[in-house]
């Protein structure tokens, strides 16, 4: 057990460091407030918690292993979540089912899921067919999205469902949120699709080496199609909880997701340029965050502060991943902001072993 | 104008205008100016053209600011958190001392925007960070600090230095008119050509600018070079910082009024300008002409909605659709140049 631990963390020292980090946030939460952060009922609000940017942070995570990124999560998750909350009102308006009825949230759930598959296959689509790099696809896929939602909704929430569907957000199985139940079960999946199937290789390899896996013969477009409907659908998956745990739909709402969740995905190893990332790390980087946010409630600190908190220990994270990174001897290349391309001259390539870097430019 | 690839044996006059891109836009431009026109006889008068460049002004300076950082290959989405800040922190320091004094609203205002840019820059630099990601988080940081710091409070009207109530009427000329009031065209619009001037040059004619342009083509390249790349960079990200300054200060002149949680948040309308202007997010491509006609198309699209029928909450969503129907057609021609070329490349 202990030996296999060992293997798990030399293989891997991110996870290390995020498992120091988290053991070590846990006991100072545990001595400062024993009465406070170590009872069932803060376990059980944290589990609820975690269950809606946990499964966004899934989302950022998918697409950052191809190199790409999502930044349309948060308006998909408000878009899909206004759609079903309309539909829901619209059917029980009409009164073909009684309001209690499971048909009423299933129709809900599957107009959710539905939505943001679309939205999520809509932006798959203007990245690997069309071309539109991702981070314009999504910013612009992320204002439509809002756009139709404020459209739909001219601006106003959207309050008050049935008890049925407010048990997806706040009901529990034995001691375990329902929210949080869905997410174990989500991340569950999300690991054995990275980890064991065809469809999580091709992920790794696009990000590792767009070209060499072009070259493989790998279907590239097919594969980053799904990837963003795949990062879509779990923004729906999320935009359920969030609409049952807050009783209302509106667009605009969890905004700060979007930033909470890259951070999630770089603090739990997660390489932006693609290619690298455990799901381990990312369910370790969710819970770190958690503790964190429980401290900072539990402290009051106010939501500006937080944010700074949040924001340094974003560019704190990366800060240090290029520090290590540089003393284990590997330069990183370009930008960052996406993998070194390739291109026709060999630009990029790595250079031939024993060239040296030119001199301090002059 | 920045990157025309004219090195081979010229074509004509008439090839070279109609195989740009501004050409199409100007032409996009023409004739939708033409439809609000149709619809509304008011949209072309002296009168409207020059209450956009005024309102309009503080946009289309940031917006070029985004096109440097575009062409270097970055994206930053802190410039409105920087404005922000320099803009609330050169009205509370001008309040505090007592004196109302543009000059010294605009040097604190450029001040801090500068230093919050150059911030920037450094952590890109110094640790060749991915852009987005990390201005992501100096957004949130710059603009968590100034909450937290300087407060949250608005500055009304009746409380601002008198300086920029006087920046707000001033006028460069004014034309006068037999019904009403003269027509007066602001002093924002000699600046923010001022600023689009200095940018053309810096970019066409400095190292500095030719240096950018590499860093955007490719930056592992522009490094073995010789370029600077470190330096470049910093002051990529200052410059937006600095212009970022100047935004806050005619911004508070526009709306007479400070409020710092405005703004933020809203970043993407200024990139999807300068996108629809030609620019491209992988860098090393966009001229000083397209963003030009990017914001101007930008602008009349936004104000004529409403002219055209429209409530003000389809601009959203129409701003989306802009930016996805421009990048794909974009995107799509590369796309096909580079598969005929046999260029392997995943945007």
């Amino acid at each position: 057990m202990l030996r296999t631990l060992r293997a798990v963390l030399a293989r891997n020292p991110n996870n290390a460091i995020l498992l120091a980090f988290l053991v070590a946030t846990f006991l100072v939460l545990s001595f400062l407030m024993p009465g406070k952060f170590l009872s069932l009922r803060n376990f059980q609000s944290m589990g609820s918690q975690i269950s809606e940017f946990g499964l966004l942070s899934l989302a950022m995570m998918l697409t950052m292993l191809t190199g790409g990124i999502d930044l349309s999560i948060v308006a998909i998750a408000n878009l899909s979540g206004i759609l079903a909350a309309l539909c829901m009102k619209r059917l029980i308006a009409s009164g073909v089912w009684p309001a209690e009825s499971l048909l009423v949230v299933a129709v809900a759930v599957a107009v959710a899921l539905g939505v943001s598959l679309l939205c999520g296959w809509v932006n798959g689509l203007l990245i690997a067919r069309v071309g539109v790099s991702p981070i314009i696809a999504t910013l612009g896929g992320a204002a439509l999205y809002e756009g139709i939602g404020i459209i739909v909704t001219s601006s106003r929430g959207i309050v008050g469902f049935p008890d049925r569907f407010a048990f997806l957000g706040n009901g529990f199985l034995s001691i375990f949120p329902m929210p949080f139940a869905i997410f174990a079960v989500a991340t569950a999946i999300f690991a054995l699709a990275i980890n064991k199937t065809r469809f999580g290789q091709t992920v790794r390899m696009i990000g590792a080496n767009p070209i060499a896996a072009r070259f493989s013969g790998l279907n590239i477009p097919r594969t980053l199609t799904r990837v963003y409907a795949f990062s879509g659908l779990l923004a729906g998956i999320s935009s359920v909880i969030m609409m049952s745990r807050s009783n209302s739909a509106k667009s605009g709402y969890g905004s700060s997701y979007v930033l909470l969740s890259i951070l999630i995905a770089v603090l739990g190893g997660v390489n932006p340029a693609g290619g690298f990332g455990t799901t381990t790390g990312l369910v370790m980087g969710i819970f770190v965050l958690q503790f964190l946010s429980s401290g900072f409630n539990i402290m009051a600190f106010s939501p500006f502060t937080q944010n700074v908190i949040r924001g340094t220990l974003l560019l704190a994270v990366m800060i240090v991943g290029y520090l290590l990174e540089r003393r284990a001897g590997r330069v990183r290349r370009g930008h960052g902001r996406a993998p070194a391309r390739v291109n026709e001259a060999g630009e990029g390539a790595p250079p031939p072993a024993g060239a040296t870097p030119p001199a301090a430019a002059s | 104008m920045v990157s025309s690839a004219a090195t081979r044996a010229r074509p004509s006059l008439v090839r070279r205008v109609v195989r740009r891109n501004e050409f199409y836009l100007f032409l996009f431009f023409v004739a939708f100016c033409a439809l609000v026109q149709g619809v509304s006889s008011t949209f072309l008068s002296l009168e409207n053209l020059f209450d956009v460049t005024r309102t309009s002004a503080g946009f289309a300076i940031l917006a070029v600011g985004v096109l440097v950082v575009l062409l270097s290959g970055g994206i930053d989405v802190s410039f409105f958190a920087i404005a922000i800040s320099a803009q609330y922190g050169a009205v509370k320091l001008l309040l505090a001392l007592g004196i109302s004094n543009l000059a010294m609203a605009f040097l604190v205002s450029c001040g801090i925007g500068l230093a919050l840019g150059a911030v920037n820059g450094l952590l890109i630099s110094a640790f060749r960070l991915p852009t987005l990601i990390t201005t992501l988080g100096t957004q949130t940081v710059f603009h968590g600090l100034l909450l937290t710091v300087l407060g949250s409070r608005a500055i009304n009207s009746s409380d601002l230095p008198h300086c920029f109530l006087s920046f707000s009427t001033a006028n460069v000329f004014t034309v006068a008119r037999p019904d009403g009031p003269p027509l007066g065209l602001s002093v924002f619009v000699p600046i923010t050509v001022a600023v689009y001037l200095l940018t053309w040059l810096l970019i066409r004619f400095t190292k500095l600018g030719r240096g950018t342009l590499a860093i955007g083509g490719n930056i592992e390249s522009a490094r073995r070079m010789g370029f600077n790349v470190p330096l470049i960079q910093i002051s990529i990200y200052s410059y937006v910082g600095l212009l970022a300054g100047v935004m806050g200060v005619i911004n508070v002149a526009l709306i007479r009024y400070v409020t710092p949680t405005t703004l933020v948040g809203s970043e993407l309308d200024v990139i999807a300008a300068v996108v629809l202007g030609g620019a491209r997010i992988t860098g090393g491509r966009g001229t000083i002409l397209g963003t030009v006609l990017g914001v101007a198309i930008f602008e009349v699209l936004q104000t004529s909605l409403v002219l055209l029928g429209l409530s003000s909450f389809w601009q959203r969503a129409f701003v989306g659709l802009i930016i996805i129907v421009g990048m794909s057609i974009t995107a799509y021609q590369t796309k096909v140049r580079n598969a005929r070329n046999l260029v392997f490349r995943l945007e």
